[in-house]
């Protein structure tokens, strides 16, 4: 097959054809299409909408604070470990304020607590080498 | 340049922009229009975009700072109207847009609008497979006949960079129409 040169060649149009009268309507169209006062319009609404963004983006950042803010969740942790400091140096309380406090019921189950250990206890005691001194004693 | 100025102005002016936007319809819609139908092929996708084209150069004409000339200016609107139509075309219709391009090839033949022969329809099939970018420079020159130096302001490459395109096209097309 012989070799295609496009520059040999009669220039090839591209055959597209328009509808007859149409850039006439065309321009018809396009005018009624352009009222005065459309561009105004969009940029109102295109306000609004960002308005409407920014109001939601702020929104979901006001609710998102307590869930992710690191300085409140650090607080915590801190208030946590700082009771447990001024209970064990600071603080007034000893066994006979915190046995005062205890209500029968906390009492009674204490004790239960108790009784179910007796089988650790007498473990405990068999291992014991001091076991027979305490005897003796 | 100093008279596009003043005709911009017209367009801007509330009082003379009607008329002058007529007039801007009457000298750039039918190259825009062809411009475009080289991209889209089809008369009533060409009919869509030129309408897109025209709405967004009225609406952003106040944004129009005299860089460029508002000849490039418009090309590059309807350029890009073109493309982003056909991706949404092809992703709209779950096909590729080589796919795309290839379908609207074959229903040319049955197009009440298109009176090509059997050349003219080789030729849009080897067009077809190049890039993208060959593709808007071969047609701008080739059946436009746009210069370089038009080609080169509307599509932002460098007019040695688009000789380089259209001669790796024209080579390309040549090669598929021989052996086909």
């Amino acid at each position: 097959m012989k070799t295609f040169k496009l520059e040999n060649e009669p220039k090839i149009e591209t055959g597209f054809k328009t509808p007859d009268h149409y850039f006439e309507n065309f321009s018809i169209k396009m005018m009624e299409q352009l009222p005065k006062n459309e561009p105004k319009v969009i940029s109102i609404f295109q306000k609004r909408k960002t308005l409407i963004m920014m109001a939601a983006a702020v929104l979901i950042l006001a609710l998102m604070i307590p869930i992710l803010s690191p300085s409140s969740t650090n607080t915590k942790e801190l208030d946590a470990v700082a009771l447990e400091n001024y209970i064990t140096y600071q603080s007034n309380v000893n066994q006979y304020d915190l046995i005062s406090v205890l209500e029968t019921e906390d009492i009674n189950n204490i004790k239960t607590g108790i009784v179910l250990e007796d089988e650790a206890i007498e473990d405990h005691l068999s291992t014991n080498s001091n076991l027979e001194n305490l005897i003796l004693e | 340049m100093q008279e596009e100025q003043e005709f911009i102005n017209h367009l801007l002016d509330p009082k003379t922009q009607n008329q002058a936007f007529q007039q801007l319809l009457q000298d750039y819609q039918r190259p825009l229009y062809n411009h475009i139908r080289n991209i889209v092929l089809n008369h009533d996708d060409a009919d869509d975009v030129l309408q897109n084209t025209f709405i967004k150069i009225f609406q952003n004409l106040k944004n129009f700072k005299g860089e460029s000339k508002l000849f490039s200016w418009m090309y590059r609107i309807a350029t890009n109207e073109a493309l982003t139509f056909l991706k949404q075309k092809s992703k709209t219709s779950g096909i590729s847009s080589e796919t795309l391009q290839n379908k609207t090839i074959d229903n040319l033949e049955a197009d009440v609008f298109f009176d090509g022969n059997e050349i003219q329809i080789k030729l849009q099939k080897a067009i077809a497979l190049l890039p993208e970018k060959q593709q808007l420079v071969f047609k701008m020159k080739y059946f436009q006949e746009l210069k370089y130096e038009e080609i080169s302001e509307i599509l932002g490459t460098t007019v040695g960079g688009l000789k380089a395109s259209y001669h790796l096209a024209v080579k390309k097309i040549e090669a598929f129409v021989s052996t086909n």
